[in-house]
């Protein structure tokens, strides 16, 4: 009952909260940044990668929790905003769950608000995290992700064509795709030996039909992550609020993202900083979020490998880890694809930051950008899964050291589009295996990162 | 670049609307022709905000900031033309929009401002836009170019049916050039589904938009 409360409060304060035109909210969202990026003398030190300013994550998260009071979050059906007071905030924030079983029986694995340097690894969603992948490569690619050990929960790739024909939103090809989607998921999870592990999915599903079809009993779980993207940047509208409001009904771990664009509407490195934690802080308080997850986006790159991001999340998951108990989660959009070590470099990079920082779980690597038809494979989820665990045990200094050595190998490909190679150049389709060829580049990274002084097991 | 102009490029990148309004009459006052403050000052300004914004080293919000401190000095400017005279830019109308069943429009804000800092006359029909809606928007707007974005694959469908909506009428086709870009599409996508043009990203959206016009670079 408490959760239908709320989520009926959310639904009249997105009817009846101040009417706006969206051109004007995305001004309000710019002057609001710029405001509390001032007051709040937000500077970050251009020199590290991993933030080591405790006082600057404080002021970061001060200031996300007044500008996310002024500006609100808007509503595109209904052009209202959906406003909450600093009170309202801080109350929600306080009351928000620090862990939460993921999955079933033997398969289940518990996930726990983690803080800055915590000694325990986050969970390990390794995945491609919705990436477009043909319709009879699915199983087998998903399957080389759910069978590796390190690999904890899962989201699924996502269908280009459903029986041969094209996807398209709000069409009942949408829902035939989510199923498929579903069905495919049923089987890899069962062929890999671990039906009971916690998925999400659905991802490409952009109006609420497919994620209504495929979130119930036979399909996505109560015990499974149901997960949705609200518009950048804080936006939202009936689609996702019917998603929600599925989901809520349904029992489900509400589990939405939001990636803040960068040289956006948040500006440079300081304002994407407070808008990252201000959208996360807007996810549970907003969207009810039991997990609040990210993957900040670089205009031209569509990575979140670069400096700039790496800096900005940095800081925004420290002032978050800090100053509330949400669980967070980020995920790696590298730009590099299997085959690369441009790739593993990014991983490394990216993983060790989100570990230190205190992300409770870290999706991916979404190899290639995510935007490159099955360029991805398991094996960078088991690398990310290794780095978390020895990235668990290294404080920020020795963080930083490492991702800046990891930043200088790959710094000059991210303009260079390296998306390396499909999975079934990479993978033997009948072991589902890595082939010699990325398993020796793979060792070869390996080894390097081990000199650096990341103690992989 | 003579100095006369040193206080409005510094409005202008400040996007301060009322301090371009009054150099830009002040200007005139003087006896520089608006034609002139154009082509020797704004022009250039504008390209190098767009070249700035290309390497990130200002923001979404500065270069739109810039872009609509321009169209305010080309409304003040106005009443001092010549019957034949335009501020208008040659480059080129653009509608942009985001298809159908596509709610983002980060992206699309950022090609919007780069067309307008480059001097397109841009319609923003936001997002969500069904094919026909776009086309007749165009039709409206009397545009050259219709660019479409889209960031989700099952969003490709409706950018191929405003494509074929377009190339299959014998009204439209020469009438209008497709534009898209966005996350799912490709290079050979847009080919093989007959758009005009093709942006791997922002800058490149311009460099297509300016190749479909004829004054590429």
């Amino acid at each position: 009952m408490k959760h239908t409360t709320r989520l009926l409060d959310i639904i009249n304060r997105s009817l009846t909260g101040p009417v706006m035109e969206e051109e004007a909210f995305n001004k309000q969202v710019t002057k609001g940044i710029r405001r509390v990026v001032k007051e709040y003398d937000i500077v970050v030190d251009k020199e590290h990668l991993v933030n080591l300013d405790d006082d600057l994550a404080d002021r970061v998260f001060e200031a996300a929790i007044d500008f996310l009071a002024e500006c609100g979050v808007y509503n595109q059906s209904a052009g209202r905003v959906i406003l909450h007071s600093r009170g309202e905030i801080q109350r929600i924030l306080n009351d928000a769950s620090p862990e939460v079983l993921l999955g079933e029986g033997t398969d289940a694995v518990l996930e726990r608000y983690r803080t800055v340097a915590d000694s325990r690894p986050p969970l390990n969603m390794g995945s491609p995290i919705g990436s477009p992948i043909a319709e009879d490569l699915f199983v087998p690619v998903m399957m080389s992700y759910i069978q590796e050990p390190l690999v904890d929960v899962t989201c699924a790739a996502s269908l280009i064509t459903v029986q041969g024909q094209d996807i398209r939103t709000a069409s009942p090809l949408e829902i035939m795709a989510a199923w498929a989607e579903v069905d495919l998921m049923k089987l890899a999870l069962q062929r890999a030996g671990r039906p009971g592990m916690a998925w999400t999915g659905v991802i490409m599903s952009m109006s609420d039909r497919g994620q209504l079809s495929a979130v119930n009993p036979a399909g996505l779980r109560s015990t499974d992550m149901h997960t949705f993207g609200i518009v950048s940047e804080l936006k939202t509208n009936f689609d996702i609020l019917n998603k929600l409001t599925h989901s809520i009904r349904m029992g489900g771990i509400v589990d939405p993202y939001a990636n803040p664009i960068y040289g956006g509407l948040g500006g440079g490195i300081e304002g994407q900083s407070v808008l990252i934690a201000a959208a996360m802080i807007a996810l549970n308080v907003v969207f009810m979020a039991t997990c609040c997850g990210s993957s900040p986006t670089h205009p031209f790159h569509f990575n979140d490998t670069g400096k700039e991001l790496l800096q900005a999340s940095s800081v925004a998951f420290q002032a978050l880890a800090r100053n509330c108990h949400l669980m967070t989660n980020l995920t790696i959009t590298p730009v590099g694809g299997p085959g690369t070590k441009t790739l593993l470099y990014e991983t490394v990079a990216f993983t060790i930051m989100s570990t230190v920082s205190g992300c409770s779980r870290i999706l991916g690597p979404r190899s290639a950008t995510g935007a490159v038809a099955g360029h991805f494979s398991g094996l960078e989820a088991r690398f990310s899964g290794e780095v978390m665990h020895a990235a668990a045990k290294l404080n920020r200094e020795q963080s930083e050291e490492i991702v800046q050595r990891a930043y200088a190998c790959y710094s000059d490909q991210l303009d260079q589009q390296p998306y390396g190679q499909p999975f079934q150049e990479v993978y033997d389709l009948k072991t589902l295996q890595p082939t010699k060829e990325w398993l020796a580049i793979y060792d070869e990274v390996r080894n390097e990162v081990l000199n650096w002084g990341l103690p992989l097991a | 670049m003579t100095g006369k102009y040193n206080l409005l490029e510094e409005y202008i990148r400040d996007g301060d609307v009322d301090g371009c309004k009054a150099e830009a009459l002040k200007l005139v006052g003087g006896g520089t022709s608006p034609l002139d403050i154009f082509s020797e000052s704004i022009e250039p300004t504008l390209a190098d905000i767009g070249d700035k914004f290309s390497r990130l080293e200002i923001f979404l919000p500065e270069m739109m900031e810039s872009a609509d401190a321009v169209k305010a000095i080309q409304e003040v400017l106005q009443p001092f033309l010549e019957a034949d005279e335009s501020l208008k830019s040659k480059k080129g109308r653009v509608i942009i929009c985001t298809i159908s069943g596509d709610l983002h429009d980060v992206g699309k804000n950022i090609v919007k401002a780069m067309l307008e800092v480059n001097r397109f006359d841009v319609k923003d029909l936001g997002v969500d836009i069904a094919p026909a809606a776009a086309i007749a928007a165009a039709k409206e707007f009397d545009a050259d170019i219709i660019a479409f974005s889209a960031l989700m694959l099952p969003s490709l469908p409706y950018v191929q049916d405003a494509i074929d909506f377009v190339k299959q009428n014998d009204e439209l086709k020469d009438r209008f050039k497709i534009l898209v870009g966005g996350g799912p599409v490709s290079e050979k996508w847009a080919r093989k589904a007959g758009a005009d043009g093709y942006g791997d990203d922002a800058m490149d959206a311009v460099q297509q938009a300016l190749a479909l016009m004829g004054t590429g670079q």
